[in-house]
C-alpha cells in the first residue's frame, strides 16, 4: 500500500532522510519509531505529497506521491504532528469544511460527520468553537478529520504526543480498532506505544533505516538470540571446553573469580538445563545460571543515547 | 469549484471573526467620511458628483486593502493549516482563488458603506447615475489589483504585519509613480510608468468614461499577481 524506494530529502545541506526503503502491505499496522529529528515527520510529508523529495521514489495506494499527487491525497487520512485547525471555527464547521475539501456531496458529508463524530467522542463538543478546546479534544478533531472520507490508508504522525495518560489510552484503543479497517502507519518516538498499537515497526535514526520487521523479528535480529549466564566451581579451561561442546552454542567468554568461573554463553537456544546436567555429571557446583532476553528496549534506548550523544558533541 | 467556494466561505467565516475585520470597515468608512467633509463634496451650490470622494477613496485603499488580504495565506503557513490543506486535494491555483474571492466579497461590502453618499446626492440634488456607476465600477477595478497585490504579499510571509507593509509598499509607490515620479524620466521609461498611472485610470472611470484598455489593465494585474502568488504558494512546498 506504501512503497518506498531509495528516498532522500536534504533541506540545504542537511540531510533529513538518508536513501531509507520500506512497504508497508495493505492492513498492515506499521510503527514508525525513532528519536527526535529522526526524519520521522519529514518522510511522512513526502508520503502525503506535502514536500517532494530530493530523489527515490515513493508511491501510496499504487499512485506515485509526485507525478499523482492528488490522487494519493484523495486516498489518504493525515493527521498533522501538531494537528493544525482553525481555532475561530466551531468543530462541526470545521468538518462540514474539510468534508466539501474531500469532496462529499451535502448528504455524504453529514453522514460522515456523524460517523466521525462518534467514533472519536467529539458528542459533546461539535457545536464549540475549536479555540476553546483542550490538546486531547483537538487531537480527536485531527483524527475525525483523517477518517471522514474513510482513507484506505492513515498516516498519523506522532498521534498521542502531549496526552495525558488516559487519553493515551483511549487513542491507541481507538488505532487499534482502526487497524481492523485501514492500513495504518503511524510515527511515534515511544517504543512502547509502538509495540502497543502495531503489528510491524520500523526504526529509523538519523534519517537512515537501522531495523525493520514484526517485534520478535526484531528481537531476534537484534542480539543473534540470547544471552546465557552461569557460574561454575571447575577449572576455568576444563568449564570452557564442556560448554562449547553443548549444541548451539556460538561464543563463549569465560572468567576466574576466586576458584569459581563466571561464563557468559551467546547461543539461539535456552541451555540452562544443559549447564545443570553438566554441573552434576562433572561435579562442578552452582550458583548461578540465568538467561538474559534482550528486550527491545534496551536496543531503542542505545540509539536514543547514541543520536542524543551526537546533538551534544557534534562530530567535527 | 467546490474547493473553491469551501475555501471562499472558510475565509470569510474566519475574517468576521476577527477584530481586524471590524476594524478596517470603521477605519474605511471614517475615513471616507473625512474625505467626504473635507472636500466638501455636499456643500450647498458643490457639483453634484463624487469624483474628489472617490479620488481620495483610492489613496486611502492603499492602506486599508493590503490589510483585509494579509492574514489570508500567512495565517495559513503559521498556524500550520497550511499542511492539511496542501495535503487534502486542493491545488494551488484554488487556494488562492479561494482567498481572493473572499477578500473580495469582504472588499463590496466595505465599499457597499459608501452608497450613502450617491444617495444623500438624489436627495438634494439630481447626480448622474451612469457616472456614480462607472465611479463605483472603478473602485472595484483598483480594488482588485490592488487585492491581488495584497494576497501576493500575503503567500510571502507567515507574519501578517509583514504581509501588510509588504503589500502597501507596492501600492504606494505604484500611485506615486505613475502621478508624480513620472516627470523625473524620459522616453520609453516615461510611457511605461505613464501606463502604470493608477490615478488616471481611475479618474477616467471617475468621471464616467470606462475604457476597455483601462478595464484590461485593472484585470491583467489582478490576474498577473494571483498568478505570482500559486506560484509562491507551490514553491512554498519545495524547500
Ligand atoms: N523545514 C526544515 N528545514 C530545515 N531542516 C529541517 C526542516 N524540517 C526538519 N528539518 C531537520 O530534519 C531533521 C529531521 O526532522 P524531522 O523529520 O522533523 O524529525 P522527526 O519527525 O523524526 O522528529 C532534523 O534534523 C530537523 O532539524
Ligand atoms: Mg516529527
Amino acid at each position: 500500500m506504501i512503497e518506498v524506494k531509495n528516498l532522500s530529502k536534504f533541506y540545504g545541506h542537511v540531510r533529513a532522510v538518508d536513501n531509507i526503503s520500506f512497504t508497508v502491505a495493505e492492513g498492515d499496522v506499521v510503527g514508525f519509531l525513532g528519536p527526535n529529528g529522526a526524519g520521522k515527520t519529514t518522510t511522512i510529508r513526502i508520503l502525503t505529497c506535502y514536500q517532494p523529495a530530493t530523489s527515490g521514489s515513493a508511491t501510496v495506494a499504487g499512485h506515485d506521491v509526485f507525478k499523482e499527487s492528488l490522487k494519493v491525497r484523495t486516498e489518504v487520512g493525515y493527521l498533522p504532528e501538531n494537528v493544525p485547525l482553525y481555532p475561530e471555527m466551531r468543530t462541526r464547521e470545521y468538518l462540514r469544511f474539510r468534508g466539501k475539501l474531500r469532496g462529499l456531496d451535502r448528504p455524504e458529508r453529514e453522514a460522515a460527520i456523524a460517523r466521525v463524530t462518534e467514533r472519536c467522542w467529539l458528542g459533546d463538543v461539535i457545536d464549540r468553537p475549536i479555540g476553546q478546546l483542550s490538546k486531547g479534544y483537538r487531537q480527536r478533531i485531527g483524527l475525525a478529520d483523517a477518517l471522514l472520507h474513510n482513507p484506505r490508508v492513515l498516516i498519523l504522525d506522532e498521534p498521542t504526543v502531549g496526552l495525558d495518560p488516559a487519553q493515551i489510552r483511549e487513542t491507541r484503543a481507538l488505532i487499534r480498532e482502526l487497524a481492523n479497517e485501514h492500513t495504518v502507519m503511524l510515527s511515534s518516538h515511544n517504543l512502547a506505544e509502538v509495540e502497543a498499537t502495531c503489528r510491524k515497526l520500523v526504526i529509523i535514526n538519523r534519517g537512515a533505516i537501522v531495523a525493520a520487521g514484526t517485534p520478535d523479528e526484531l528481537r531476534q535480529r537484534i542480539t543473534g538470540g540470547s544471552k546465557l549466564i552461569a557460574e561454575l566451581r571447575g577449572p576455568n579451561e576444563q568449564v570452557a571446553a564442556g560448554i562449547r561442546e553443548l549444541n548451539g552454542v556460538s561464543d563463549v567468554h569465560t572468567e576466574a573469580r576466586e576458584g569459581w568461573t563466571r561464563v557468559t554463553i551467546t547461543s539461539a537456544k535456552d541451555l540452562r538445563e544443559s549447564i545443570y546436567t553438566m554441573s552434576t555429571q562433572k561435579g562442578w557446583p552452582l550458583r548461578e545460571l540465568r538467561r538474559e532476553v534482550a528486550t527491545l528496549e534496551d536496543f531503542f534506548v542505545k540509539i536514543v543515547a547514541a543520536a542524543r550523544e551526537e546533538t551534544v558533541t557534534p562530530k567535527v | 469549484m467546490r474547493n473553491t467556494a469551501a475555501i471562499m466561505q472558510r475565509e470569510l467565516l474566519s475574517l468576521f471573526c476577527s477584530p481586524v475585520a471590524y476594524i478596517v470597515l470603521m477605519g474605511f468608512l471614517i475615513a471616507t467620511g473625512v474625505i467626504a467633509w473635507v472636500t466638501s463634496a455636499f456643500e450647498p451650490g458643490a457639483p453634484a458628483t463624487l469624483r474628489t470622494v472617490f479620488t481620495g477613496t483610492m489613496f486611502v485603499l492603499v492602506i486599508f486593502v493590503p490589510a483585509i488580504s494579509m492574514r489570508t495565506i500567512s495565517e495559513e503557513y503559521r498556524s500550520g493549516t497550511f499542511e492539511s490543506l496542501m495535503t487534502a486535494p486542493v491545488s494551488d491555483f484554488q487556494l488562492v482563488l479561494g482567498k481572493y474571492l473572499a477578500t473580495m466579497v469582504f472588499y463590496l461590502i466595505m465599499i457597499a458603506g459608501t452608497l450613502v453618499y450617491p444617495i444623500m446626492m438624489m436627495i438634494f440634488g439630481s447626480p448622474s447615475l451612469g457616472v456614480a456607476f462607472s465611479g463605483y465600477l472603478g473602485l472595484i477595478a483598483v480594488g482588485s489589483a490592488f487585492m491581488a497585490v495584497g494576497i501576493f504579499a500575503s503567500s510571502l510571509t507567515r507574519n501578517q504585519i509583514v504581509a501588510w507593509i509588504l503589500g502597501t509598499i507596492p501600492l504606494v509607490l505604484l500611485v506615486l509613480f505613475g502621478q508624480f515620479f513620472v516627470q523625473f524620466f524620459e522616453g520609453r521609461l516615461r510611457s511605461f510608468f505613464q501606463s502604470l498611472n493608477i490615478v488616471r485610470r481611475f479618474d477616467q472611470f471617475n468621471r464616467g468614461l470606462i475604457s476597455s484598455e483601462d478595464v484590461v489593465f485593472f484585470l491583467g494585474v489582478t490576474v498577473l499577481f494571483l498568478f505570482l502568488a500559486v506560484k509562491v504558494v507551490e514553491s512554498r512546498r519545495w524547500r
